[in-house]
């Protein structure tokens, strides 16, 4: 039991930081982000670089892998999502799913091709054992699970306090306003895409003893990630940080109780139950259609 | 010239009836004889091949194009049609033509269950639903060994044995895929068709005049999804081997492209595309990663270049050539 909650709660803790950067571009871009897994495995990828081959320190490697996310997301939303922006025809929201469909193909086929379909696992990114009661918790997790809590709770600042943060919450908000406000659009739209983009890289870097990286591995974060939005309603922030303990714990649970290959089931199961009485969400608030 | 144009009109008033044109029936009767010309086996399999592609691009083109539905799990439909028919005749016998029957009929089911939980709702979760229901498919099947083999793989008992069978195989093709475009022809031009513009262009505007997104998007969706399955019950039986990657998301982009090359809201272009891209892809087999890198960058770039696709160009080329003849009679 005290088994289920602790790994169920460490799990959670990652879900949270991916599923914050889907949820934060939906709810600025309307971008449902098909892709988001596949900074997952960027980040993946170059922790285990800058950790296995160039010999970084740990803390270091993590770091490093946010910048590369932050970076690849930048990069991608300018020459993808920008131009489509501009000359899109039809609905957006159904076009960009399209758009992030590609994307994750691309990146998930590429990664295929460059480093081959092996395993890039490390051992430990950082040692020892942490015990409670019978039950032993390595510190790479422990840290994992310290690195997203921090990164959410400075992120949460960046967006309440920072200028750019508040031009982004208003941009969710209310795009024309927002504009004629004077906030640079094209500008926070890049910004927040890439913000995205690099909380998923920081999560595959941190956790890259516990999953190494190979090139499908972006696919069941990805799931994870639009569980948790379906379940708390999609576009609602803060909602976000209890959803991904929930889905971490419904996954443990169920993957303890029943079996790995019937974890999905109960998620799915879950899913359909939210569809037929709250289609809002749990913590949905506006009714849509 | 003239006279050319009165019987086009006349000859296409009764063909439109059947949801044909004379260009498609003189391009079907063209299709129909490529078995008596083609040179070997491999050339005649290549054509079902196509035809098989071409109208599950259809099916999709069916939901993206008029309901602007994305069907995310249009793979895991078909293979759900496969698994049901290719497992119905391995225990208990089933011929597979009704097998097909089978196939569509519980696609169709899924696709209604799909359809009723997310049509009230934005798009993009009935996306959403339709891939959470592949990869929960692709787990079961793969978590039950014992009678679906799991990822070992499930032989199928093939439609036609025979080394020179390609040709039976190419007319059922052809016959399912001739029945669907004449249907989806037909749906598309009566009210409904209408009705399926109207949700998929301005779904409030839709609703200010009385049509149910509910209602109508779960139709389509369910004719589209049964399409699915009678191909894909076919495709197991022709095939002969199934494993779960057969509901992969690989299957869907690769769907996904040629109804976004074909064009959306055309029912006719997907099938084009079909025919034009599919000889490409297949030759492009053994370049794996490559195949679907170029997939990828195929979809991204005609997404935001050529979001009209081929179905466009005709009337592209009619804009273009009637500015040019505007142009002559000005000077």
């Amino acid at each position: 039991m005290v088994n289920i909650l602790v790994s169920g709660t460490l799990r959670g803790g990652m879900y949270v930081l991916i599923a914050l950067g889907l949820a934060l571009v939906y709810g600025v871009m309307k971008i449902p982000n098909f892709a988001h897994g596949e900074y997952y495995l960027i980040g993946a990828y170059a922790a285990y670089y800058a950790f296995a081959v160039f010999g970084w320190s740990p803390t270091i490697s993590v770091i490093f892998a946010a910048l590369v996310g932050f970076v690849c997301g930048a990069i991608i939303e300018k020459i993808t999502f920008a131009p489509l922006r501009k000359r899109n025809t039809g609905d957006w929201v159904t076009n960009a799913f399209m758009i992030g469909a590609g994307i994750q193909l691309i990146i998930q086929n590429g990664a295929q091709y460059i480093f081959s379909a092996n395993y890039f696992g490390v051992e430990k990114l950082w040692d020892g054992n942490f015990k409670i009661g019978s039950f032993n918790i390595s510190y790479d997790r422990l840290i994992a699970f310290g690195i997203a809590m921090v990164t959410v709770a400075v992120f949460w600042l960046f967006l309440k306090k920072t200028k750019t943060g508040i031009s982004i919450l208003a941009v969710a908000d209310d795009e024309t306003g927002a504009m004629l406000m004077g906030v640079d659009i094209k500008k926070i739209h890049t910004i927040t895409y890439a913000l995205s983009c690099m909380l998923a890289a920081l999560a595959g870097g941190a956790l890259l003893s516990i999953t190494p990286a190979y090139p499908t591995m972006g696919t069941a974060p990805n799931l994870a990630a639009w569980f948790t939005v379906i379940l708390v309603g999609v576009g609602n922030l803060s909602a976000v940080v209890v959803g991904g303990f929930m889905v971490g714990l419904i996954e443990v649970a169920s993957t303890y109780l029943l079996g790995a290959q019937w974890q999905s089931v109960v998620s799915l199961s879950v899913i359909i139950l939210i569809l037929l009485f709250k289609p809002n969400g749990l913590f949905g608030r506006k009714a849509k259609v | 010239m003239n006279s050319f144009k009165t019987l086009y009109t006349k000859a296409n008033r009764p063909l439109q009836k059947v949801g044909l044109s004379p260009i498609s029936v003189v391009a079907f009767i063209l299709v129909s004889l490529f078995p008596l010309i083609s040179p070997n086996e491999y050339y005649t399999r290549l054509g079902v091949t196509c035809m098989l592609w071409g109208t599950l691009a259809m099916g999709f083109d069916f939901s993206i194009g008029y309901i602007n539905v994305s069907n995310w799990g249009y793979a895991a439909l078909m293979g759900s049609g496969a698994y049901v028919s290719a497992l119905l005749n391995r225990y208990f016998d089933l011929s597979p033509w009704l097998g097909f029957i089978a196939g569509a009929a519980v696609a169709a089911l899924l696709g209604l269950l799909i359809a009723l939980l997310t049509m009230k709702m934005d798009t993009m979760f009935a996306a959403l639903l339709a891939w959470f229901v592949g990869i929960v498919l692709q787990n079961i099947i793969a978590a039950t060994p014992e009678i679906t083999r799991g990822s070992m793989g499930l032989n199928v008992k093939v439609l036609f044995a025979g080394g020179q069978s390609g040709k039976y195989y190419f007319y059922t093709m052809f016959a399912i895929c001739l029945v669907t475009f004449c249907i989806l022809r037909i749906i598309v031009n009566s009210k409904y068709g209408l009705s399926f513009r109207a949700l998929g262009q301005d779904i409030e505007a839709a609703k200010a005049v009385g049509i149910s997104p509910l209602k109508y998007r779960t139709l389509n969706f369910v004719i589209s999804c049964a399409i699915a399955g009678i191909v894909g019950a076919f495709y197991g039986h022709y095939v002969g081997v199934l494993a779960p990657t057969t509901l992969g998301t690989k299957n869907v982009v690769q769907i996904l492209v040629l109804a976004y090359i074909g064009g959306r809201g055309s029912i006719w272009g997907p099938l084009l595309a079909g025919f034009i891209l599919m000889p490409i892809f297949e030759s492009m087999n053994n370049l794996v990663e490559i195949k679907y890198i170029i997939y990828g960058a195929v979809l991204v770039i005609s997404m935001i270049f050529f979001p009209g696709g081929i179905c466009k160009l005709p009337t592209k080329v009619k804009e273009l050539w009637e500015h040019r003849s505007s142009n002559a009679a000005r000077s």
